[in-house]
């Protein structure tokens, strides 16, 4: 909304941005990254989502109106370049307890110790990338700094990492920087918290957890690398909390998932790499935001016929408002994850099941009426106007939403079988599952390959 | 007697990095909007069907010459497709003749 305001502005338009009253910090954090600062915004009182119709109505008359018209007529303003160190400075020399609370008091740090980035440290990490420090990968938004590969190795230092984790950062910035990935939807409300999935070689030379607690902090590569990739966002995008990052809830940053890649070879199953383009040799990270999700404990069954209804079950559960990045808001882009811990994997592949073929089961019982699916887009986008067939007839959607005319008939989550993503990781000898509820186009799963340095040594 | 402290000493380096966008000036305002048409832009979401109606009703009794280029000529400016339609709304304005738009909805 604001970068479609400041668009205008820069084409000599003058706007107004509507801004209910949570969002005036955020608005205030955004244009500064967009260059304008002063954008004008008119208030939105408290939040349309929990006004009726009249009340909604006596808002915008007596409140909202006047605003507009004061943007449009008299509001001015210069956008000022803000004074900030550059890119390689030393901001403060001190102790430890120093150095951290100047981190805290400026914003730069999670909340946690950090470890103090200094020039030495940095320039270990920067000896495990072929890259030159100054080189940009991309700019981030909100705050449309530039994502070099000095930065990655500061924040990098900060996070715990070890020196040899750098390839492993510079991809997942990569990955980031990625417009199909959408990094500037990351402070949104519902708060989705990315997923990184690790495949490679490299789980095993660095020692990535990919059994038991693999979701759980505690491993330290998992657990730093993780814990970067939340102060990347922070420092470098700009999503501070309570100014661009208005998550309504949020989540804790999440660990680095490996895959159980031994258990996916004997099984004769892809990696998530190889689904995302890349050879199963390869070291890949693959990102997606998922604003949720739950552990589908002691899955009985010993064949596919009797698990993948269990699963099934349990992914339609997760899903509700998500629906509207399959139809709506966005079309297709609903990418639901499944974690399978590896002896359910292996109970499925050896009923004869590729994972292609879990995928296909996927698509043709994670269904719900379409009378409920159009509910559900109705309520969540407070715009009365969804109607399924009507989105087939213009072509934007396939014909499996509309089958007949029947309210009652079923109707896929997703748009296509591929739209569901399998990984295998977890406690070997247990068997459960886990099902992430994704966030759609604001956090759209890409992959980057890790580059190893000519010096790798691993 | 302990005095010494093992806090260490550290010349610690910007965990930041530049910003790529130069100050830019906002647009020139308008004298009146009597006579202007006003564009409205909507991320379709947070009843701002509802919001742009009533925006209407309230400036046209202040200036009732004003007009309005409905927000579903655009589509979603918070979609799939926000790309190519903020890439392509500086045309389209002029393209309109927009004298000003109002974007919502920011909740």
């Amino acid at each position: 909304m604001l970068r479609a305001s400041a668009v205008c502005e820069e084409a000599g338009v003058p706007s107004s941005s509507l801004v209910s009253q949570g969002f005036l910090k955020l608005a205030a954090a955004s244009s500064i990254g967009l260059g304008l600062p002063s954008m004008p915004v008119a208030l939105v009182p408290g939040h349309p989502g929990a006004q009726s119709p009249t009340m909604l109505r006596h808002n915008i008359l007596e409140v909202t109106t006047a605003e507009v018209i004061k943007n449009l007529m008299q509001a001015s303003g210069t956008g000022q370049t803000v004074s900030e160190p550059q890119a390689q400075d030393i901001v403060f020399q001190g102790g430890f307890d120093a150095v951290n609370q100047l981190f805290l008091e400026k914003e730069w740090s999670d909340g946690l110790p950090i470890v103090p980035p200094t020039r030495a440290k940095v320039e270990a990490f920067l000896r495990y990338t072929d890259r030159k420090p100054d080189e940009v990968l991309g700019v981030l938004l909100p705050d449309n700094r530039a994502a070099t590969i000095w930065s990655i190795a500061v924040n990098g230092v900060m996070a715990g990492c070890r020196p040899e984790y750098m390839p492993i950062l510079v991809a997942l910035v990569q990955a980031m920087a990625d417009p199909a990935y959408g990094v500037e939807h990351s402070g949104n409300t519902p708060g989705g918290e990315t997923l990184i999935i690790l495949n490679g070689p490299i789980v095993q030379q660095l020692g990535f957890n990919y059994r038991e607690n693999v979701l759980r902090d505690g491993f330290q590569p998992n657990t730093s690398v993780g814990r970067f990739w939340r102060l990347y966002l922070r420092n470098v995008a700009g999503f501070l909390l309570h100014k661009n990052d208005k998550a309504t809830f949020g989540n804790t940053w999440r660990v680095v998932a490996a895959e159980n890649e031994e258990v996916l070879r004997a099984i004769g199953w892809s990696p998530t790499s190889v689904e995302m383009g890349f050879q199963a040799s390869d070291n890949t990270v693959t990102i997606a935001r998922y604003t949720g999700g739950n552990l589908i404990a002691s899955v009985s069954g010993s064949t596919p016929e009797e698990i993948m209804p269990i699963i099934a079950d349990a992914v339609i559960r997760q899903h509700s408002w998500q629906i509207t990045f399959t139809v709506g808001g966005a079309y297709g882009t609903l990418r639901p994850l499944i974690l399978l811990s590896p002896i359910l994997a292996e109970a499925i592949a050896q009923g004869g099941w590729s994972k292609q073929a879990v995928k296909q089961y996927l698509f043709e019982h994670v269904r719900i009426p379409a009378r409920k699916f159009e509910y559900m887009l109705r309520v969540w986008a407070e715009k009365p106007i969804w109607n399924l067939t009507e989105e087939y007839q213009a072509g934007r959607i396939p014909k499996v939403f509309c089958e007949s005319d029947d309210p009652d008939r079923l109707v896929p989550l997703v748009t296509c079988v591929d739209d569901f993503m399998i990984a295998v990781t977890g406690d070997p000898l247990r068997t459960n599952a886990y099902i992430f509820a994704h966030n759609g186009r604001l956090g759209y799963p890409v992959a980057a390959s890790i580059d190893l340095p000519a010096n790798w040594n691993f | 007697m302990q005095n010494q402290s093992n806090d260490g000493h550290y010349e610690v380096l910007w965990p930041r990095s530049p910003m790529q966008v130069q100050g830019k000036s906002l647009a020139k305002r308008l004298d009146t909007l009597n006579g202007k048409i006003i564009v409205q832009l909507w991320d379709y979401l947070f009843k701002g069907d509802q919001v742009f109606d009533a925006l209407e009703e309230g400036l046209k009794v202040k200036f009732p010459g004003v007009t309005f280029i409905h927000w579903s000529v655009f589509g979603n400016t918070h979609g799939a497709d926000e790309r190519q339609i903020l890439a392509d709304l500086p045309k389209r304005l002029k393209e309109l003749k927009a004298d000003a738009v109002i974007s919502g909805m920011g909740c």
